[in-house]
């Protein structure tokens, strides 16, 4: 598999049959995948417009299903927030072919780390097991390992519109009409099915707060309550009630886990030493392990690693980076997303029906780009692709212009103290919602490994 | 797994009852073509189910969530580790019915009687056996016979559950002629009949005899995971026979059943659509969907002194002291907390009694545990 070109694309291909590429191919694969990365820094750079995405967890056809819900690679650019591998039959094809297309389009998508991309974890949730009845051998986990280290810790989008532009898609069936908001209302959240159509549409500042989703079906998950009207004075958020102003959205932090009590800026996450098994505490641990919950500041995590984090936290921290949103996955939500502490942050969740036993549907998170943002910088498409680089952005400096100073705790309680409003108004938010692959494409085996109910 | 080894002939010889004649359906050439092809296929896959339940007994018990030197000595398939949550799971099960049992046996001195409907190869008596070895204690096992002759296979093949047959009153264990299906003694009893044939049926009221069922015993029938595979009327009936015939008021009876919940949430809609692949069907599921479909049907059944629910998130949460709760907590990494949650709440036990009341023995047993 020499540089990039047709025998990349020829595994692609193969990868999106489902079938594995030689144990050689991955090797080469992954030495280039890891050239690539290394370049990357802990917290990578990525411009809107682009759709970030949570857990896979080896359901090869659900990623299908994904690619063909949200636009396939290099037409859309994707984030993955981490958790390709383990629980599902097909971890090896599904991160094998997310690495070939990182290595295919380097600035197209974007592979952040995971708690399973971790040695000691998939030797317990199965991608150890999957190599080795693959291969007969365990050299590509080893490999695949090796990658797993070199992967990004986070992510921070910015360029992000503040409103959506709402989708012409037609209606789905059930949907309330009653509750949408004028057509000329300033868009904030929109929930389409799978096949495009309108779920739900939610307009920001919008009197109707009361009209929560009825008619979504996923309304059991809280959806975008109240965000508020206008920031706290003097951080020059307010916002405008009709959307015209349209670049004041602040940046987006993408991580697979959460925050970590050692970590108050961004910046202190550039500073980490990633390149490592993932460690059994510490910042980055917990970047891949906590859990947000609605606790007052942090608590233990019942996982053992990581921690709990309430509103307080994730405001403060939004509020001193000059965040409006986290995204992150890691905890599976039945509604495929679950936006919390007035849309501070969002969990994004992949893979539907996980582990063909939850019955859950899975999200994208769409992200548009902000047209009069004067900074935006188009990426270059990928086409040239293959090699290494191809990173436009510096993956160091991106946005961080606008962070109040490190570390700074007298800034910290005072923001605690007073005013939890929220300084930024969160980008617009289209979520794509889908279901498992149909089980006739699925090629489950016919076999299932492990008993799977109590019986 | 299931479903692919050649069905039990008996069974379909068994449950013969009317309908398209055998002939027909040979003549249609498909064996699973007929109504009693079905049944059977369907009779195959439940009594398969018990070596999944074996199996994950095993994986708990070498990882250290269980103490139970027998499990592995009845599993047929070689040990595979099970997902940290279903090993949860399992350890939740089973130290909540070990909980029920041991507060049933230390609530008098007197003699208890046990029986476990749909037993397969569970090691109850055995660990019973070595917990309480004074207690004068009547138990009895109930299974397809294809499951009861693999048992005792077991039983005769491991001197360490072999020796365990013994009482006071009969010191020599039997020896068991090849093949045996049953087994008969005063302390342990393992009786290969279909549940189905104790339906009280309004035709014929010939039960079968069940050989050392003592009537007088305060009695605990124990369904884990079986009864949900029959329909709902058929387990009233099986039920009635125990709680009238078998044994009848006003000896004191308890029932304990493990069963699945919530079958009408995307979990359980899954659940079901999963198992019927494998030919697994659950009707009662159906039946009692919620918590307190279940106490009232312990209610319905006639255990008015006491009828009590659980669902198995709530018990590892309530039950479990915190010690253990560490102590399990360490054993493996558990990852998947939303979906053990998830799994926990699909599972319930549901405990209900008949007795004299506050110096019964089932009350005094079980009249300050937790319920949800
Ligand atoms: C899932 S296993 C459970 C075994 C055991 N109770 C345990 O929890 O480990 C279900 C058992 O119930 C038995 N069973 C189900 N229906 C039955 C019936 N109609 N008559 C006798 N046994 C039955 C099956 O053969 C099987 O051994």
């Amino acid at each position: 598999m020499s540089s990039g070109g047709c025998d990349l694309d020829k595994a692609i291909q193969q990868l999106r049959a489902c079938r594995p590429i030689p144990e050689n191919q991955v090797r080469e694969l992954c030495h280039k995948a890891r050239e690539l990365l290394i370049e990357e820094g802990n917290v990578v750079g990525v411009d809107a417009p682009v759709t970030i995405c949570g857990d896979i967890h080896g359901q090869f056809h659900d990623l299908m299903e994904l690619f063909r819900v949200g636009g396939d690679v290099p037409d859309t650019n994707y984030l993955f927030m981490g958790d390709f591998v383990d629980r599902g039959f097909y971890s090896l094809e599904s991160f094998l072919l997310l690495l070939c297309l990182k290595v295919r389009y380097p600035d197209r998508i974007t592979l952040i780390r995971g708690n399973h991309e971790s040695r000691q974890i998939t030797t317990v949730y199965g991608f150890y097991d999957e190599c080795l009845r693959k291969y007969g051998s365990a050299n590509v986990w080893r490999y695949c390992c090796e990658v797993f280290d070199y992967l990004a810790l986070g992510a921070l989008v910015s360029g992000a519109a503040t409103s959506l532009v709402p989708t012409d898609g037609p209606m789905a069936e059930n949907t309330n009409l009653d509750n949408f908001p004028d057509s000329d209302a300033d868009i904030e959240i929109e929930t389409l099915n799978a096949n495009g159509e309108i779920m739900y549409r939610y307009a920001r500042n919008s009197d109707s707060q009361s009209s929560q989703p009825n008619s979504n079906p996923a309304s059991s998950s809280p959806i975008a309550p109240t965000p508020s009207r206008v920031g706290p004075a003097g951080t020059g958020a307010t916002s405008s009630a009709n959307g015209s102003v349209k670049n004041d959205t602040g940046a987006i932090l993408c991580v697979h886990g959460g925050l970590s009590p050692l970590i108050d800026t961004i910046d202190k996450i550039r500073l980490l030493d990633r390149k490592q098994e993932v460690p059994h505490e510490g910042a980055m641990c917990d970047l891949l392990w906590s859990d947000p919950d609605e606790i007052e500041g942090w608590g233990l995590s019942p996982r053992g690693a990581g921690f709990l984090f309430g509103a307080d936290i994730v405001k403060c921290f939004n509020y001193k980076n000059d965040l409006s949103l986290i995204a992150r996955a890691h905890q599976l939500v039945m509604e495929g997303f679950k936006e919390m502490f007035e849309s501070t942050i969002v969990t994004v969740w992949s893979a539907p029906n996980y582990c063909y036993r939850c019955g859950n549907v899975a999200a994208i998170l769409e992200l548009g780009e902000d047209g009069s943002n004067a900074g935006y910088q188009r990426r270059s498409n990928g086409d040239q692709g293959g090699g290494g680089g191809g990173w436009i952005l510096g993956s160091n400096d991106g946005s961080s212009s606008n962070m109040v100073g490190n570390g700074n705790d007298r800034r910290l309680s005072s923001v605690l103290g007073d005013n939890m409003q929220r300084t930024r108004d969160g980008p617009g938010r289209r979520y794509r919602v889908f279901e498992a692959a149909p089980q006739d494409s699925r090629g489950m085996p016919a076999k299932k490994p492990v008993a799977d109910y109590f019986l | 797994m299931s479903g692919q080894e050649i069905p039990d002939l008996r069974t379909l010889l068994g449950s013969r009852r009317g309908g398209p004649s055998r002939g027909r359906a040979r003549g249609r050439g498909g064996f699973g073509s007929s109504h009693e092809g079905r049944e059977a296929l369907k009779d195959e896959a439940v009594r398969n189910t018990d070596q999944d339940a074996a199996g994950s007994r095993v994986s708990c018990v070498e990882l250290g969530y269980l103490h139970d030197p027998y499990a592995k000595l009845f599993a047929t398939q070689p040990a595979t580790r099970r997902l940290p949550l279903l090993n949860r799971g399992s350890y939740v099960r089973t130290s909540a019915i070990d909980d029920l049992v041991d507060r049933f046996m230390n609530a008098s001195t007197g003699p208890k009687q046990i029986i476990s409907l749909g037993a397969g190869t569970d090691t109850r008596y055995f660990r019973l056996r070595d917990r309480y070895p004074d207690l004068q204690l009547v138990y009895h096992e109930i299974d397809f016979a294809t499951n009861t002759a693999a048992k005792l296979t077991s039983i005769q093949r491991h001197p360490q559950l072999h020796s365990k047959l013994t009482s006071r009153s009969a010191p020599n264990p039997l020896a068991l002629p090849p093949a045996a299906t049953t087994y008969h003694s005063s302390t342990y009893n393992v009786h290969a009949l279909d549940l189905r044939t104790l339906a009280a049926s309004s035709e014929e009221n010939t039960l079968p005899t069940l050989p050392n069922i003592d009537p007088t015993l305060p009695t605990l029938l124990l369904s884990e995971m079986c009864l949900v595979y029959l329909p709902a009327p058929t387990v009233s009936s099986i039920l009635s026979s125990f709680l009238q015939k078998y044994i009848p008021e006003p000896t004191p009876v308890s029932l304990i059943l493990y069963e699945p919940i919530l079958p009408n949430d995307a979990f359980g809609r899954t659940m079901i659509s999963n198992l019927s692949t494998r030919n697994i069907h659950l009707p009662t599921l159906l039946a009692y969907p919620e918590l307190s479909d279940q106490r009232a049907r312990l209610q319905q059944y006639g255990f008015h002194q006491g009828a009590h629910v659980a669902d198995t998130a709530s018990i590892w949460r309530a039950w479990v002291t915190d010690e253990e709760k560490e102590r399990v907590a360490a054993l493996e990494m558990l990852d998947e907390l939303e979906e053990l949650d998830l799994l926990l709440r699909h599972y319930c036990v549901a405990w209900g009694w008949r007795d004299s009341g506050s110096e019964g023995v089932f009350t005094k047993a079980w009249a300050d545990i937790k319920e949800q």
